[in-house]
């Protein structure tokens, strides 16, 4: 067996959700109308607000939310078998993902184009937007932490992807001064970011760093490296260093994942077989228990909460027709699991022991895909640089903006009163940063990878609700969005719960779960121990707070009558 | 030219009127490929310029007619001869600056 029958298998499943599924709920429950005018249209200031075409909001939608997640989850839900993983990317995306995409958008778009802090206080109070802020500061530290961790690791056992990223960051610079400096040409100046980034990771086959050249603290050195890169990058404006690298990591990050459908739905011809055992045990050593485990591990492969953030707070503002929101919502989200399933099928065709412990094994997988078509064996080496650089310039993208969005969201909790000085531009970053990297040095990835999937799981379980409490005030149909809500608001509350036992367990028993080299310095090891456990039971507290709030203001939404909720007006008939 | 104006004029006619959804659909592959690439690689670049530029105006706003909001920053003189040119901006300007917003507002 091969992984085209799975690509094929999930453009199937996929293609039912949206054509069938989806417009079956879109027709029956939200009810767009073409004739509405859209936030894009009655608040058009040109900037935030502006109408955009579908196609264009579609590719924006699908970069945004497209990073690490949906390739490295994967990964960590092997220690299941492969089975597990792909039901839960085809069937959690069929019912669950796309549905949370696309309401979020509505839900904006019904509500005046506003995003989801001014829509959580407006449906559950100041106390649950407050909360919510609260939790969106301790899901971005796990974010940051596991980035990090990641973008070190890679750096660290890729010997090209550092000098190969370097390149990149520097083509971006260069991008950025050309387009709004110089005023170049979009075409040349594109012209010039594809030739520049191909010799970037020419000059990453060149340039290789020592694996391991700091011994035990080598993780803990790139950490650093990385984390210094993104302090720049947060503090510097937007245009300046962290779109300009998005722009030109474009490039090679899509052609990555073009490269390893195409390897995929290529493998029957090149003879690539399915290496890993489709069932391994409902218990792992490593994570736990199947359920919830495996749907905290899978991070946006099959939902995401920070797609919900993402459509409600730029997308919904660039709707031209509300019968957009469909393809944009649902279609990205849709995007992102055959992303997810790309990334699957590249850890299927190796072997056990090749994905055991190394988290590069997507390199490996995506070569093995690749090659046949790419030149053989003698392209081996220049393909693992370049689907390193790519691995890593997912990573680095996403948690540029993640860092700047901390900073934001500092700035909005402690920036009056005793503590206005964390709300500092710098001291923001500052801490933010260093929290991250102490976090990412302890080496605790497989167990951070799981706090993170799991604030990403529950935030889109509240958003969930949050659609659930509109579509009650307005009297439709809310059972599509009712059950899912609940589905990953238990799973993900006790994996998290799950979770904060097994570090108060490593604290008690005295058998920690940092790595080396941290877990040499005993009391340290130990205190990291009793960190996480504090981190986790804050998460549980909020999100179970969260949850509280949005199904009490659930059952009051649907005791109220219909009328008071705000819609746009009306220029139709 | 300040800032959002040509595309506002530029859209004033068909603001608050939908297109149909039919004429919207009718597009090339070629054109929807473009527009597909052009919003996966520079659509969040070409909204992140346009704010950085909405910012510089708005302290520009500030500065020259802070009067309207009480804060006398520049002359009377001086904040007549630029009126002519900033009263087209100034409805978008007092939308812009009076809409209510968010932390989750400024995620990209």
């Amino acid at each position: 067996m091969t992984p085209f029958w799975f690509v094929v298998a999930a453009l199937v499943a996929y293609g039912l959700a949206y054509f069938l599924y989806g417009r079956w709920y879109d027709r029956t429950v939200w009810k767009p109308d073409p004739k509405k005018t859209t936030p894009a249209h009655m608040y058009m200031d040109g900037v935030e607000f502006f109408p955009a075409s579908r196609y264009v909001l579609w590719g924006y939608q699908f970069k945004s939310v497209a990073a690490l997640g949906p390739i490295l989850g994967p990964f960590i839900a092997l220690q299941y078998g492969w089975l597990p993983a792909l039901l839960w990317i085809i069937f959690g995306n069929f019912f669950i993902g796309w549905v949370q995409d696309y309401g979020a958008i509505m839900v904006s778009v019904r509500n005046q184009g506003r995003s989801f802090g001014p829509i959580a206080y407006e449906f559950t109070g100041s106390s649950g937007r407050n909360t919510l802020l609260g939790f969106i500061l301790f899901y971005l530290l796990m974010i940051s932490a596991t980035f990090i961790f990641f973008i070190a690791r890679f750096w660290n056992t890729l010997p090209g992807t550092f000098a190969g990223t370097v390149g990149v960051i520097i083509t971006g610079v260069i991008v950025g001064q050309l387009m709004y400096k110089a005023r170049l040409n979009v075409g040349w100046t594109t012209l010039i970011a594809v030739v520049l980034v191909a010799l970037s990771v020419l000059l990453g086959l060149y340039l290789p760093m020592p694996v391991n050249a700091f011994g035990a603290w080598s993780v803990a050195f790139w950490a650093a490296v990385a984390s210094i890169f993104l302090y720049v990058a947060s503090i510097l404006p937007l245009p300046t260093l962290i779109q300009p690298m998005n722009f030109v990591s474009f490039f090679p990050t899509f052609l990555a994942v073009i490269l390893i459908i195409i390897g995929a739905l290529l493998s029957p011809v090149f003879h690539i077989p399915l290496q890993q055992p489709a069932w391994k045990g409902f218990w792992s050593p490593a994570s736990g228990p199947m359920w919830p485990m495996m749907f905290l591990a899978i991070a946006c492969g099959a939902i995401s909460g920070w797609h919900s953030l993402v459509g409600s707070s730029t997308t919904a503002k660039q709707l031209d027709l509300e019968t957009d929101a469909h393809p944009v919502g649902a279609g990205a989200m849709l995007g992102e699991g055959l992303l997810a399933l790309a990334s699957l099928a590249s850890y299927m065709v190796l072997t056990p022991d090749q994905t055991k412990v190394n988290v590069t094994a997507w390199v490996a997988g995506a070569e093995k895909l690749t090659m046949g078509f790419l030149g053989g064996q003698a392209a081996v080496p220049i393909l693992q640089t370049y689907f390193g650089v790519a691995l890593v310039l997912f990573a680095i993208t996403v948690q540029a903006l993640v860092t700047r969005f901390w900073r934001l969201v500092s700035a909005e909790i402690f920036g009056q009163g005793s503590f206005a000085v964390l709300g500092q531009k710098h001291v923001a970053t500052f801490v933010g940063l260093l929290i991250a990297w102490l976090f990412a040095v302890s080496g605790s990835w497989n167990n951070l990878w799981l706090y993170f999937g799991g604030s990403n799981q529950l935030l889109a379980g509240l958003a969930l609700m949050l659609i659930t409490i509109h579509l009650a005030r307005v009297k439709e149909r809310t059972g599509v969005t009712f059950w899912p809500a609940m589905f990953m608001m238990v799973t993900t509350i006790l994996g998290l719960i799950y979770q904060t036992y097994i570090f108060l367990k490593a604290v008690i028993t005295q058998k920690t779960l940092v790595q080396p080299p941290l877990n040499q310095i005993h009391w340290a090891a130990t205190t990291l121990d009793a960190i996480f456990t504090v981190v986790g039971v804050v998460l549980v507290v909020l999100g179970i707070r969260m949850a509280w709030m949005t199904l009490s203001s659930y059952q009051k939404a649907k005791a109220m009558p219909a009328a008071g909720v705000s819609q746009p007006a009306s220029t139709g008939e | 030219m300040l800032f959002g104006r040509k595309r506002a004029e530029k859209d004033k006619t068909g603001a608050t009127e939908a297109k149909p959804a039919e004429q919207a659909g009718k597009q090339g592959t070629g054109a929807i490929l473009k527009d597909v690439l052009y919003g996966m690689a520079a659509h969040g670049n070409v909204t992140a310029a346009l704010r950085t530029r909405m910012y510089m105006e708005h302290l520009f706003m500030f500065i020259t007619l802070g009067d309207m909001l009480g804060i006398p920053v520049l002359p009377p003189y001086y904040s007549l001869r630029i009126l002519p040119y900033a009263v087209p901006n100034i409805e978008s300007w007092k939308q812009r600056v009076f809409r209510e917003r968010d932390f989750t507002d400024a995620l990209y």
